[in-house]
Formats: C-alpha cells, structure tokens, sequence
C-alpha cells in the first residue's frame, strides 16, 4: 500500500478502478472521479467535467447585457445574487457608472443572505455526506426562510436576479426589512444549535481532523479561493482586501484557521456565517434612504408609474427594453468574494449592445485539481468528505 | 504596488520580453507574444517586489469579428497574495497552428484554465502535461468558443429544420 513520489501506486500491487459520480449522491452534482484504488486507499483520483454543460459563456455573445444577468444565475445556482454582482461591477466599470448609496446596501443585504443561505446547503450537505442526517433538516429550516425573504423582494426564490446594472431590480418592501430584521435576529442562536451538534461531536472530529489537508504553499499554488483558501492559514478575502459595493463601511473580521483539513474549512465556514450576520445588522441600521438604482434611463429602466404621463420615459424605456445600452469598447475584470471563492467576469466589449466576449473565473472550477490532490492516499469514505468540504457547484464548473 | 508602479517595473525589467504595458481602466496590463510567456511568469513569480504568486483566471477571445491581428488571446490574470495586487497579461497568438506555452510547472492552477483554452479555442499548450478536452466530449468535432462556431446549428444525422434555420442564421445576424 506504498505510494510513490508522484502519486501513483507501485505496480507490483493489485489496484482496482473505481469511478466516483457522474451521478452519485455526495459528488454534489455530476461531477466524476476515476480513483485508482488499492484496497481502501486512493492511489490517484482524476477529475472529469463537462457533464452539465450549457454553453452559457457562447450564448452570452448573442444575448445584451441585461439578458445575461438571468443565465448568471444558473452558473452558481447557490449563490445567484454573487454571480450578477459580480457580472454587474465589470458591466458597470466599463460604463463608467455610480451606484447610489441605497442599491449598494440593498445589494450587500441580498448577497449577504446569499451567502448565509449557501453555507447552509453546504453544511446541511456536508454533515449528510458524513452521517450527521439530524444538521441537514435544521439548516434546511433556516434557508427556508432566507428563500421566502428572496421571493418577497424579487418574486423568485432561488434564481433571483435582483441586482441589476446600474442597481438593484425594485426597492426593498416593508415586509422584507421585517423578515431581514427577524432573522438576524434569530440566527445566532441557530447556528450555536448546529455548533452544538458537530464542533465537539467525537465522530465528526474523527472523520474531518486530519483528513484532506491542504498547506498554505499548495493552496496558494493550486488556485484554491475563499474559505478553502482561509482554512489554509491565507488571509485573504476581496471584501476585505479590495472592498466593491462599499464593502468597505462595515466592520467585520475574516476568519482563518492553520491546520488546512476538512475541520478546519468547516470552522471557517460557520465563523463566515456569524459574520455575514454581522455584515447584516450594520448593514439593516445604516440603510440609507434615496433611490434605489442610478437614474440615469440610458442605462436603468424608468419606473413603471411614470410611463403613462410621461413621453420622454416612455421613448427610454422603449429604446432600452428593444436595444439595450451600448458599453464603451474595453476589457476588464472585477473580481468579488463569493462563498465558495473568488468569483469575477472577464467582459470584453466591442462597443455594442451585445458582449463580445464574456468569460467566469469560477471558484469551483479551479478548485477542483486541488480537491483531487487531496484526495490522493486517503481513504475511501473520506473522498466524500474532501468533496464536501471543498463545497463545488457544477453549474459553475462546466458553465 | 499600484498598478502605475508595477507596469513601470515590468517595463524596465523585461524591456525586451513585452511589447507593450497600459493602465487599462485602473488594472495593470501588460502585452506580450507567447514566447516570452514562460519568462515573463517566472519573473513576475519570483520577484521580490511584483510577488504574483497566485494565478487567478485564464481567458480565450476570438478576435476574428473585430478584424484586429492577430487573432486569438490569451488573458492571465494574476495576484498577489500578500502584496495584494494584480496585474494582467495578454498574449496575441496567430491564427495559422495558434499555440502558446504552458505555465502549468509554475502554477499547478493553470492546468485546467489550459486545457480549456486547448478544447474550446483549439490553441495547442506546448508542453502541457494532460492536454485533452475537458469540457466537451472526446470525440467532438470543432471549438465552441471560437467565433465561426455556429450557435444555433449543430451537425446531426436528422434535423428536420437545419435548411431553414441556417439560412436564418444568415439573414437575421443578431442585431448589434
């Protein structure tokens, strides 16, 4: 059972190929692993992508900028609110265009729910791989309601395309800022339930310390992004290093841990989740009034009430709802901190209404060389664990 | 490093390597032809002051509608972990056999972004360990992000409508 400097298992020994997915439960969507196993240890594990994919990044050089913002959603099918923004800064840095103080914080708000709701599915996910089924049902509970508060402000509960160019889809209703209100609320004594469940839990320690361990040099080397990274011992985190969307009037910390194992990640995880709810509360005292996108009607649709009174809004709407913007010909990417990573779009434009080129810097996508190797000389039943761990989403993978 | 200083450091330090450096919207970004590529990472890697340790993102484009040579690109973005700044190279590559270098002994991240560049641009990574497909089947024909790979159409054995909708295609470009 001797694995030798490059990873491979001697050849003297009887080794058996197995193939983890396409459609297995724990591999999060149809991602496949071909594990070279000898006994119970994973010799190699190779990666085999492609099975979802869509072709969205060559339909985006037929579609404007505001049909993009839809099939954004479908990437990272987790964290939708993160993959528009994301989309919506570089489509906005081209245009050269403010956001008033209002839409930011109502963006912060959404994607901060985002990611709360994302950990959860992870953990939910996670702790169902490893056996803890009890978790899955309480973090469904609590994403839920994040759901419900989704559908109140955009009228859809998952892909919800609320962020816009040029702000945010409608101002955020009464009801909303109750429930947002509501939940963090609640929310901290929640997440202490799920602590109570799994930190000290002697079987979870068992199958998540020690196991998929990663170091600072090979995270850094591998491209790993976000809690992977920070499990890691590598403070870096965009909202904090290079703040967008005015990230940078809240005060919050960035969790890291050292060890980089699956325990670790998992720490990081529910640390980043107290602090997103801390995100929220600044961000629920200090929401400003005003409008809630830039006027500007070359760029953001006129409202709705005014276009029967009104000529001039009528003509801009009609001109943007058939046409579109035109954005200044450039290239740029504006990476953002979404839960699983460093999330960005490489736009380049030609001038015209339609992007010429359009290109995601997934997280999931780059991670999963990484994941591989940590699988490599473990165990079987801890594949599904490192797999878990890293948190990928398909949708973003094979795009 | 701002990005003013670091275009300035890498004009003065790899004069000779690069064509050109410009601020492009605030980002640092450098032009360059592929072979000068391998050089240019590892210095850009090892230097004590620029510290781009950390590949972030590898892009194809097609230039081929916008008629400028040449006409494919590879677009690396890179940063820094602890000095926390980026920059962004661009390599033009000529559409006869287009091929750029791999930087994947530098940065074990690129092997995917690579293979990528190899299965949906048809650009040949020399030097690239595992250079196959990824994302598309082995056996597919052409390279879907390039732009004279059709949207709309697909080769299949039967298709009722492909007549009528190729000549859609071509009347009814998509208005721009």
């Amino acid at each position: 059972m001797s694995i030798t400097e490059n990873g491979l298992l001697e050849r003297d020994k009887d080794t058996m190929t197995l193939n983890m997915g396409p459609s297995h439960p724990s591999t999060h969507g149809v991602f496949r692993a071909i594990l070279e196993m000898d006994g119970e240890l994973v010799g190699t594990a190779k990666p085999d992508i492609g099975y979802l994919h869509t072709g969205i990044e060559k339909t985006s050089e037929a579609k404007r900028y505001s049909h993009v913002i839809p099939m954004t959603d479908r990437l990272d099918y987790l964290n939708p609110p993160g993959n528009n923004l994301a989309f919506c800064l570089s489509t906005e840095k081209l245009l050269g265009i403010e956001i008033p103080d209002r839409s930011q914080y109502l963006r912060i708000i959404h994607c901060e729910l985002a990611r709360i709701a994302s950990h959860l599915v992870w953990l939910a996910t996670h702790a169902l791989d490893i056996g803890a089924m009890t978790v899955f049902l309480y973090c469904w509970r609590e994403r839920e309601e994040i759901l419900d508060l989704n559908e109140e402000i955009s009228g859809v509960r998952m892909m919800t395309s609320y962020i816009r160019v040029g702000g945010v889809a409608k101002d955020a209703t009464d009801e909303w800022l109750r429930g947002v209100r509501k939940f963090i609320e609640h929310f901290p004594a929640k997440i202490d339930e799920y602590e109570k469940l799994l930190t000290r839990n002697p079987i979870w320690l068992d199958r998540t310390e020690g196991v998929g361990v990663m170091s600072r040099e090979s995270a850094i080397n591998y491209g790993m992004s976000g809690p992977a990274l920070r499990a890691s011992g590598v403070d870096f985190d965009f909202r904090k290093k290079r703040p967008y969307s005015g990230y940078g009037n809240f005060e919050f910390n960035v969790p890291t841990r050292t060890q980089g194992d699956v325990y670790a990640r998992y720490l990081v995880r529910v640390e980043e989740m107290r602090e997103s709810r801390e995100i929220l509360v600044q961000a629920m005292r200090d929401l400003p009034g005003g409008y809630y996108k830039n006027p500007d009607s070359k760029v953001s649709l006129p409202d709705r009430d005014k276009l029967k009174s009104s000529m001039e809004v009528l003509i801009h709407h009609f001109k943007l709802a058939s046409e579109g913007f035109k954005v200044p010909k450039g290239e740029t990417y504006v990476p953002i901190e979404g839960p699983r990573g460093e999330v960005g779009f490489y736009i380049v434009s030609d001038g015209t209404a339609i992007p010429y080129r359009v290109k995601l810097r997934a997280p999931s996508f780059m991670a999963i060389p990484g994941m591989c190797k940590m699988m490599e000389g473990s165990f079987i039943a801890d594949v599904v664990a490192v797999i878990g761990s890293i948190d990928i989403v398909m949708g973003e993978v094979d795009r | 490093m701002t990005s003013e200083e670091i275009v300035e450091k890498i004009k003065n330090d790899l004069g000779d390597d690069i064509l050109s450096v410009e601020i492009s919207l605030g980002d640092a970004v450098v032009h360059l032809l592929p072979p000068a590529l391998p050089k240019v990472c590892e210095f850009i890697k090892n230097d004590a002051d620029l510290d781009f340790d950390y590949l972030s993102n590898i892009s194809g484009v097609d230039y081929l509608d916008l008629d400028r040579e040449p006409r494919f690109e590879a677009v690396y973005e890179f940063h820094s972990m602890d000095k926390n700044h980026s920059v962004r190279l661009r390599v033009g590559i000529e559409e006869e056999n287009p091929s750029v270098p791999t930087i994947s002994h530098l940065w074990k991240s690129a092997d995917f972004p690579e293979r990528e560049l190899f299965d949906m641009f048809g650009m040949n990574v020399e030097g690239h360990p595992d250079l196959r497909r990824l994302i598309m089947p082995d056996d597919w024909e052409g390279h879907p992000l390039r732009r004279d790979y059709s949207l709309t159409t697909e080769d299949v054995a039967f298709s009722f409508n492909r007549d009528y909708k190729s000549e859609l295609v071509k009347s009814k470009p998509p208005t721009r």
